[in-house]
């Protein structure tokens, strides 16, 4: 009885996750015509929708636009992040306070920072730009980052660098040589939820850009029109959209399991 | 190899003051152990001398250099951890080559070189079988001798070990410490060697440090701290069983002076030993009170009577050992423990007669707590 009550539950789950996936994949494949037919289960699949979001619109340039802001953002992310955290794990850098401070900057809603950002990006000409987003991405997840990695750090023990110092090496190296390798995992799941993050961000990437700049996360809601809600496109967009951070998902989780047993690996 | 000397070493966390005031200097080539019992400031000082944690005050010399300023990879000292520190994500041999390879060291060793040395000191360690596994596949006295195989494979100035054979089981320990003595012996290297265990401490040193609270209690060879305590204390920490330390009062009678413990006993002091009463006992409630310290070897225990010194008390119990026997007697305060020469068979609160070899007999001020409850 309560192997089926546990199936049933993830049944139940499972639907939950998936239906909306395999909707959006179902209906990028019909055509026009076919998606407000649902009663009709068969149809005859069309890549019509996929043509059209790849000719009719610059769903490319969203593409490559949200790879550079992403990537730009993650990579500079982590290159600030990583040495921070080890400060802050280390030598408790700002004794605490500066640490609280870095993270109190994801305590409000994220709206609270868009309007004297949009002046200043306005007065900057930062407006639809890729560096703009970049920077404003920089500022949330920075605060993120530096938290889960200190998190990391805090699990490596100090005498480790006290024996690496003792058998001749400086901070520099032993940052290389000891602590790197084994904050490897914790920052392969750092980076991946910076990644993930920055990809999906919808509220900046909407108010910050028009054109230019425009991210595939705000693209999607374009076909929301005043006229008509072009269903198929969008679900194309989306199909592709999604496939970036399913795979980020997909190697993420050998690593979060990784990451949740760190403190075994303890000498 | 060289000479360590430490003057004045102080360091404070917080409130606690961990090392107070610590000066001692280590000989070329000396096997010097700091022997004390947790919390002593055993490991901060090797700390200190390392270079892991600074001093609040005071300077270290190794060689002829004050290192004070120098950070632990400028310093060439060798150390092995207590809590063995191996690096989880190299293999056995990278950690034990791992001191080769710094670049501060400029050792620069051809790949073929490095795994000489590397295998000759894992053989020598008995952990010659395991160079390929990861740290967390050994168990905790494997860990522990690859531990020490890191820090014996460079030649430093100066070897630092903490507690570097304690978690080995008992037969291991035997010979990791033949194997420490021998390599200390034949290469004439300086140790600084820190451990809890008198039995180390006496098998393997020159010299032994004697640390309580971060205070020096005594530094002196094993044969002098072990027969010339200069305190309760480190008679209390060094022998088993431990030294019999009973409090009492000295009482002068008719130019004699005696030993008195109320109601238990009293025995008369040897007049070559009156002067070293005097100068340990102190004045309580108008009475001359001292702690005298006896080890249980030298207590002699009879059925006959043994001497005109010797008292009566019922026996409280026996243990057996293999070839000798611990008796053990009531007092008002302690127990007074006697250790024989050969097995005995009395039983519970038969009397025996007991006298103190009077030449080992110590008479210390009071220090430490040694109330049988």
């Amino acid at each position: 009885m309560r192997r089926v009550m546990f199936w049933i539950a993830v049944v139940i789950v499972l639907c939950a996750f998936i239906l909306p996936i395999a909707w959006v994949y179902v209906t990028s494949l019909k055509s026009p015509e076919d998606i407000f037919r649902p009663e009709k289960l068969a149809f005859l699949p069309t890549l019509y929708n996929y043509k059209y979001i790849v000719t009719v619109r610059p769903s490319l340039l969203e593409f490559r636009n949200a790879l550079i802001i992403t990537l730009a953002s993650t990579a500079l992310v982590m290159g600030v992040s990583l040495p921070a955290a080890y400060s802050f794990a280390r030598f408790n850098t700002g004794g605490g306070h500066l640490l609280f401070i870095t993270i109190s900057t994801r305590m409000f809603p994220p709206v609270v920072a868009a309007i004297p950002f949009f002046f200043l990006f306005r007065d900057w000409g930062l407006l639809d730009t890729h560096l703009g987003l970049i920077l404003l991405y920089i500022y949330f997840n920075m605060s993120f980052a530096t938290f889960l990695l200190y998190g990391f750090f805090r699990e490596i023990p100090e005498e480790l660098e006290h024996a690496a110092m003792v058998d001749g090496y400086g901070r520099l190296s032993i940052f290389r040589k000891v602590i790197f390798p084994l904050i490897k995992p914790g920052a392969a799941i750092t980076t991946v939820f910076c990644l993930v993050w920055a990809w999906n961000e919808f509220l900046f990437a909407f108010l910050f850009t028009r054109r230019v700049a425009r991210t595939v996360a705000v693209g999607l809601a374009v076909f929301w029109g005043s006229i008509e809600i072009q269903w198929g496109p969008m679900a194309a967009l989306m199909g592709l959209a999604i496939l970036p951070t399913l795979a980020a998902a997909w190697f993420m989780q050998r690593f979060i399991i990784r990451g949740l047993t760190f403190g075994a690996v303890k000498g | 190899m060289a000479k360590v000397k430490v003057e004045n070493l102080t360091k404070k966390y917080g409130s606690l003051i961990a090392v107070n005031n610590v000066s001692f200097s280590c000989k070329d080539g000396e096997f010097f152990s700091i022997l004390g019992p947790s919390g002593a400031g055993k490991t901060t000082t090797l700390e200190l001398i390392a270079g892991i944690k600074k001093p609040d005050s005071g300077d270290i010399y190794i060689g002829s250099s004050l290192v004070n300023d120098l950070s632990p990879q400028a310093r060439d000292v060798a150390m092995a951890f207590e809590k063995y520190s191996l690096y989880p994500h190299f293999s056995v041999y990278e950690n034990i080559a791992f001191p080769l390879r710094a670049p501060t060291r400029k050792e620069k060793l051809s790949p073929k070189e490095e795994r000489k040395r590397v295998e000759e000191m894992a053989n020598l360690l008995g952990i010659g079988e395991l160079l390929d596994r990861r740290p967390q596949h050994l168990s905790g006295g494997q860990r522990q001798r690859v531990s020490l195989a890191r820090a014996m494979i460079r030649r430093p100035q100066v070897y630092l070990l903490d507690e570097p054979i304690a978690h080995l089981d008992a037969k291991l320990k035997v010979s990791a410490r033949t194997t420490l003595k021998r390599l200390s012996d034949k290469l004439g290297i300086t140790i600084i060697y820190v451990t809890h265990d008198y039995k180390e401490a006496l098998a393997l040193s020159d010299r032994i440090l004697i640390l309580r609270e971060g205070i020096i209690e005594q530094v002196g060879t094993p044969e002098e701290v072990y027969l010339y305590p200069s305190s309760d204390f480190v008679g209390r920490l060094i022998g088993d069983p431990p030294i019999n330390l009973i409090d009492g009062e000295v009482i002068k009678k008719d130019g004699k002076s005696f030993f008195k413990v109320e109601e238990d006993f009293s025995i008369q002091i040897d007049q070559a030993l009156v002067s070293s009463t005097e100068k340990a006992a102190w004045e309580e409630d108008g009475r001359r009170r001292i702690r005298i310290g006896i080890r249980p070897i030298y207590v002699k225990v009879s059925k006959e009577k043994l001497s005109d010194n010797s008292f009566q008390l019922p026996v409280y119990a026996v243990e057996h050992k293999t070839d000798s026997s611990i008796v053990g007697f009531e007092l008002k305060d302690t127990f007074l423990i006697a250790r024989t020469e050969e097995r005995v068979n009395w039983r519970m609160s038969e009397k025996v007669w007991i006298d103190f070899e009077q030449k080992h007999l110590h008479f210390f001020k009071k220090t430490v707590d040694v109330s049988k409850k």
